[in-house]
Formats: C-alpha cells, sequence, structure tokens
C-alpha cells in the first residue's frame, strides 16, 4: 500500500457528460483532485505537468484508445510507473486478464455507480505495492 | 530300377483314360436304373413280334418237314405247343402294351418275358430232343441246324437282356446236348462237348450286346437328364436376365434421379476424380462461379480455389484421398470468373467402390458469403449495443445516483421521487441490455466460463447480501438456512453469483411485504442444493411450461410494475446447465414458490475430471 492516500486523479476520456459526472463524483464524493483531459493525443503531457497518482483511462475513445494509450505510457519515463485503471463497457474477461498483464492496475466495468467509484478506486490503491 | 521310367509312362496313360472314364461314368450314373431297365425291358418287347412270327414260321416248316417221318400224334402235339407259346407270348405283348404300369413296374414284366422266353426255348428243345433221328439221317442235319439258327436268332431278339437270352438258349441247348452226349456215336459226344461251348460264346456275345444296350440307355436317360437340367437352367438363366434387367432399370431410374437432384439443386454440385479434375457441374456451381459447365469440366477444380490457398487445397485433399473420409463444413475462398471472391462451404464425399478403389468425388458447396457478412454485422451490432447504450446510460443512472445519494445537498421531495424513478428505470434499462448480451453469448456459444473452486456457503451469502437493499425495497429479508459442510464448487464465481441475484431479485419481487425468502442450503451425495424459496403467489400453470424461456412473464403488468426483463431466468437455466448443473422450481408447502438448482460438489467434478 502506497504511503500517501489517493488524492490526485487523472481521467482520460472523449464523453463530456460522463467527464462531469465524474469530476463531480470523485471532488464532492472523493475529495479527490481531478484533471480531465478528452483529447488522449494530449493526455501524455497532461500527465506530465499534472503528475497524478492514478489514471484512469476510458477504453474505447477516437483518435486512440485506452490500451494504444496505456501502451504509449510504458514507453515514456514520467508516465511508465503511473497505476491506470480502465474503464471499460466491453468487460470481457479475455481483455481484462491481457491489460492486467500488460500491467494495468485494475478494471472499473461501465456504467459504473459514481457514489462508489471513490472507494472503487481506493481499493484498488491500497492493493499497489 | 530300369523299370521306373517306363512304369511311370504306363501309369500316366491310364490315368489319363480313367480321367475320362470317370468323366462318362460320372455322366451315365446320372440316369435312373428303374428307367433304364424300363427302357430294356420296352425294347424287348418291341423285339418280341419278330420272335413270335419266327417262332409261329420256322415252328410250321418244322412240322412241315417232321410230318412224314415221325409220329403224328407227336409232332402234332409239338405243333399244338408252338401255337400255345407264339399265342401266349402275342397276348403278354399285347397285354404289355396296354399295361399302364409297364414303365414303373419293369421288374415284373421282365419276368413274364424271362418265363415266356424258357418256355420258347425248351419247346424248341424238346423237339431236338424227341424228334432227333436215332439212325444217320438228313433230318438229324436239318434238327442240327434248325436248333442252332433257334439259338443265333434269339441273339437280336432277347440282346436288351443277355440273362433271358440265357435262359431261352439254355432251354434250346440242354435237352439237345443230352440227346447227342447219350447218342453213343463218337461224332456226336464231341458236339455235346462243343454245343456247351457253341451256348457259352452266344451267352457272352448277347452279354455283350446287352452291355451295349444297357450303357446306350443309361446314357440317353443321363443326357435327358442333363437335357432337362439344362432347361431348368435356362429357365433360371432368362429368370436373372429379366431380374437383372429390372435392376438395370432400377439404376438407371436412380441415376436419372441423382442427375435430376444435382441439376436442380440450389447448391453447387461438382463432381471430380481422383485428381481433382472436374468431370461434372450443375447448373447451380455455373451460376455461382459464373463459369460455363463446359469451361469447368476437364480442368482443374483449383480454377475456383484462390492460389494461396492451393498448398492447403492439396494437402486436405490428399488427406481425404488417403483416408477415403468424406469432408464436411470447410470453408472455402473461391474466386468467381469475374474475380469477385465467395466464401463457400464444402462437403466433400468421395464415393468409394467396395474393392476400396475411388469412383469420383463430389463436392457440394453452399454461398456463405452474406451468411458471414450476416455473422460479422450481427457481432458488429451486438458490440455497438454493448458500447454505444452503455455509455449514455452510464451519464444517466450516474447523474441520478449522483442526485438521489444527497452528496449534492437535499433535494425537493417531488423531485427526488422523481428522479429516484428514473434512476430504477435506467437501471432496469442497462439490466435489460446486460441481458440480452448475456443471452446472445450464451446462444451464440461466445459466453465462456472461468471456473475455480470455491465454497458455495460464502457465495450464497454474499449474494443475499450484496441484495439486501433491493429486498429492501419491496420490505422482504433473505434468510439462511441449513448449511454446506464448507463443501466446494468448481464453477464460474461471478456467473454464478448472477444466478443468485437473480432468484433473490425474483423471490423478493413477489414476495408479500413483510415476508421472509427463505435460502435454504443442503447436500444430497455429491449435489450441492440451494433453494430460494418465497411466499408469493406461485407459478399459474399456464406459464410452467415455458418459465425458463425466453422474454417469459406470467404476467406483463408485473414487470412494468416490479420491473425485471424475462430473460433473468432463462440465463440462470443456461448458467446452471453450463457449470453442469440443474434448475427447477417446485410448489412450496403453504403457498409460495421454490426455486431451486444444484451444482456437483468440486471434489466430485473433480474426480468425473480424473476419470
Amino acid at each position: 500500500m502506497p504511503a500517501t492516500p489517493l488524492t490526485r486523479i487523472c481521467y482520460v476520456e472523449d464523453d463530456e457528460d460522463i467527464q462531469r459526472i465524474v469530476r463531480m463524483t470523485l471532488e464532492r464524493v472523493g475529495k479527490m483532485t481531478v484533471e480531465i483531459v478528452g483529447d488522449p493525443t494530449l493526455a501524455i503531457e497532461a500527465m506530465t505537468t499534472f503528475k497524478p497518482d492514478l489514471v484512469m483511462l476510458d477504453w474505447m475513445m477516437p483518435k486512440m484508445d485506452g490500451p494504444a494509450l496505456f501502451r504509449q505510457m510504458k514507453l515514456r519515463p514520467e508516465t511508465s510507473s503511473l497505476p491506470v485503471v480502465f474503464i471499460t463497457a466491453k468487460a470481457s474477461q479475455h481483455d481484462l486478464d491481457e491489460l492486467l498483464r500488460l500491467g494495468a492496475a485494475g478494471a472499473i466495468s461501465k456504467p459504473f455507480s459514481p457514489k462508489d467509484l471513490p472507494d472503487q478506486l481506493r481499493a484498488i490503491w491500497a492493493k499497489l505495492p | 530300377m530300369a523299370h521306373t521310367p517306363t512304369a511311370t509312362v504306363q501309369a500316366a496313360d491310364p490315368l489319363t483314360a480313367s480321367a475320362a472314364g470317370r468323366v462318362s461314368a460320372s455322366i451315365r450314373d446320372r440316369a435312373d436304373p428303374r428307367l433304364v431297365l424300363a427302357d430294356r425291358v420296352e425294347q424287348l418287347y418291341s423285339q418280341m413280334w419278330l420272335g413270335i412270327l419266327m417262332t409261329f414260321a420256322i415252328g410250321a416248316i418244322a412240322t412241315f418237314e417232321l410230318w412224314e417221318n415221325r409220329l403224328e400224334e407227336l409232332v402234332l402235339f409239338w405243333w399244338g405247343l408252338v401255337l400255345f407259346i407264339t399265342a401266349s407270348s402275342a397276348g403278354l405283348v399285347y397285354a404289355y402294351r396296354r399295361a399302364p404300369d409297364r414303365a414303373t413296374n419293369p421288374e415284373q414284366w421282365l419276368r413274364w418275358l424271362g418265363i415266356a422266353a424258357l418256355a420258347n426255348g425248351a419247346n424248341w428243345g424238346f423237339a431236338g430232343a424227341v424228334f432227333f433221328p436215332s439212325h444217320a439221317d438228313e433230318q438229324q442235319v436239318f434238327l442240327a441246324f434248325l436248333l442252332a439258327g433257334m439259338m443265333s436268332a434269339g441273339i437280336p431278339v432277347y440282346a436288351a437282356s443277355w440273362p433271358i437270352f440265357a435262359i431261352y438258349a439254355a432251354g434250346i441247348v440242354a435237352p439237345f446236348t443230352y440227346v447227342l452226349a447219350t447218342f453213343g456215336n463218337r461224332l456226336f459226344t464231341e458236339l455235346a462237348l462243343l454245343v456247351p461251348m457253341f451256348y457259352a460264346i452266344n451267352v457272352a456275345i448277347a452279354y455283350r450286346l446287352s452291355d451295349v444296350f444297357h450303357s446306350g440307355y443309361r446314357l440317353r436317360h443321363a443326357y435327358g437328364r442333363l437335357t432337362d437340367d439344362y432347361s431348368v437352367l435356362n429357365q433360371q438363366l432368362e429368370r436373372q436376365l429379366v431380374e437383372l434387367d429390372e435392376a438395370r432399370r432400377q439404376v438407371e431410374a436412380s441415376g436419372r434421379k441423382l442427375a435430376l437432384f444435382a441439376e436442380r439443386a440450389p447448391i453447387a454440385v461438382l463432381e471430380l476424380d481422383d485428381k481433382a479434375r472436374v468431370t461434372q457441374a450443375n447448373p447451380a456451381a455455373e451460376l455461382l462461379f459464373g463459369y460455363a459447365s463446359a469451361e469447368l469440366v476437364g480442368g482443374p477444380v483449383k480454377r475456383i480455389v484462390r492460389p494461396e490457398y492451393h498448398a492447403e487445397f492439396d494437402r486436405q485433399w490428399d488427406a481425404m484421398i488417403a483416408s477415403r473420409e468424406p469432408v464436411a463444413a470447410i470453408k472455402v475462398r473461391n474466386p468467381r470468373k469475374d474475380g469477385q471472391d465467395l466464401v463457400c462451404e464444402w462437403a466433400v464425399t468421395p464415393l468409394v467402390n467396395p474393392d476400396g478403389s475411388i469412383v469420383s468425388v463430389i463436392a457440394q458447396g453452399q454461398d456463405v458469403t452474406r451468411q458471414l457478412e450476416a455473422e460479422r454485422m450481427k457481432k458488429e451490432f451486438t458490440s455497438t449495443l454493448s458500447h454505444e447504450l452503455r455509455t449514455p446510460l452510464t451519464s444517466i443512472i450516474g447523474s441520478l445516483q449522483l442526485i438521489n445519494s444527497g452528496v449534492l445537498g437535499e433535494i425537493d421531495k417531488d423531485v427526488a421521487e422523481l428522479t429516484t424513478v428514473a434512476e430504477r428505470n435506467g437501471q432496469r434499462l442497462l439490466d435489460l441490455i446486460n441481458d440480452i448480451l448475456d443471452i446472445e453469448k450464451i446462444e451464440s456459444g461466445k459466453l465462456t466460463m472461468t471456473p475455480e473452486v470455491f465454497a458455495m456457503e460464502e457465495l450464497v451469502r454474499e449474494a443475499m447480501l450484496l441484495n439486501k437493499a433491493f429486498g429492501e425495497r419491496f420490505k422482504v429479508r433473505f434468510q439462511a438456512h441449513g448449511d454446506l459442510d464448507g463443501r466446494p464448487v468448481f464453477a464460474d464465481r461471478k456467473r454464478l453469483l448472477q444466478v443468485m441475484t437473480n432468484l433473490l431479485s425474483n423471490a423478493a419481487k413477489f414476495s408479500p411485504e413483510d415476508s421472509a425468502v427463505d435460502v435454504q442450503m443442503s447436500t444430497d451425495g455429491w449435489a450441492i442444493r440451494v433453494a430460494v424459496q418465497d411466499r408469493g403467489p406461485g407459478i399459474p400453470d399456464a406459464f410452467r411450461n415455458r418459465i425458463f424461456g425466453r422474454f417469459a412473464q406470467a404476467d406483463s403488468t408485473a414487470s412494468r410494475q416490479k420491473g425485471g426483463t424475462g430473460l433473468g431466468l432463462a440465463i440462470c437455466k443456461r448458467l446452471v446447465e453450463m457449470m453442469q448443473g440443474h434448475i427447477g422450481f417446485e410448489d412450496r408447502e403453504g403457498g409460495g414458490t421454490s426455486f431451486w438448482f444444484e451444482l456437483p460438489a468440486a471434489a466430485n467434478r473433480e474426480k468425473v475430471t480424473r476419470n
């Protein structure tokens, strides 16, 4: 379990409505600081400046999907060690296993329950080394 | 030792001769002996007229000759005997001719003939003995000549049966020999010695003749029999020819039928030789691949296989030819003549003779291009449904949850009521989408299980806890009964939780307020049984048969009031069965329904797997 509590979250998501709900949930319910990135191609730059504790990636996005972004993050020293949680609507067990094998910290299936989301993230955070 | 080669040569000849003999003997042996005898008797009787006429004529001449110098009464008596014998013989022949049993009772007629012959012979013998003059006289010559003539004349008459001749001749010779022997004259004594020898020679000749007759008759009958056999054979052959002809017509008819099948079949049918060259193509094949039949026939079938798959084609073809086993459901990318690609599903069947040789290979192909496209689109649609419908629902349900949870601050009671309705229906829509996707996945065989070993009881309690809030909405509480001895199951945990959730929420929905839903756990041998029991209204009779069907709801108003998609139990049944279990329901004593499922305990399952 990391020594510091989970406070800074970066969420890469193209759907503006979900962006808003997640921001509201994490800020109001979870009392966290949230950086939302709508364009996955700008995500790594945003992470480098924001320096989040944990990154949430949407699976399906235009331009670049979550797994592709995840692989790019692994190639960059500034982002390679960030824990990543996938938010996915097509949670086939096979896909999830594949992501966990690639080093994802966890996966939360869509639709998620907003009021439970902070606790779910903290549970994943608690399991990290 | 020096004789050995000669002996060998000598041995060879009789062998060949006896082989030929065996053949004719075997043919002769086919004759029926009674029929042969009947023929011989017939021959004897047909010669009798000659004998009778001869006896009468010669007897008349002898009577005339002897009349002068002999006792008239005695000559007259003898002539009387001649007349009597010839008349009796004629009567016998007449009786024989009219007898219905002459073919079936030849022995009897032969005996009568023997008696007649003996009487005749003895009469001549009597003449020789009685009328032989005691002094040298030309009549001695006459009588001797007469008797010798009568004896040799008997040969052709009685030749068909040598014993008859022997009896007849003995009748002539015996008294005469006696007379000669007792005459007291040296010449006659010598003649008396010679006469039996002549007799013996005549009998021997008669014997040989008789044998020839016998053999002839036997052959005649044998050939007659053979001819009969041949006519039977001929009849059989004719019948077989008729049958063969009928069979040929039937084969032709089924050939035409088959040709018609191929001709009118909506699927492509190709006949190939064992080198994969096309020998025939039906109209559907022409239509499908855009080639005329004449273009395909004679050429390799690989013309309608994309070149990059030729190596794979050769491999599969060789395997099929080697095994003589049909190949079914193989998908091949087939280019049309116009270059457009088709995907066809082929069934390829070698037509094999009983001796293992290949007559031809029948390939039946069906265009599945559109079917595959439809499958791809369905998959795409499912994926879209899964993503595009869930994403807006995430926003809707998420927003409403946030509002209803109160973290954004107090809201007006009326508004809260409406946002709760909205959240619940959003959730219901989501459940429906999830259930449809589940059913689709199960039915297309794409749902995979990730089984693990875990304690069933824990899972049951977890499910009760997770659904506690749902139960409270209907003012229903869940109560656990019994235990499972900590026995584990080998199952997909997440899917089993889904089953439990379905059963618990169903029970809650149909339970009266303030009642309990009992969750009964028990073990029965290797089975673990969980029953979810409610005090609801029970299952209507009309609904019992289709309760595990899709979109099955007893009362459609219930789904509106209580939520539910009508797919829950259908999914439960399929999931439980995929985990080698059973699911069912029964009426509960005192009202209500008990839904149960059974799963094999893990140890059992491991045992089964080991076996």
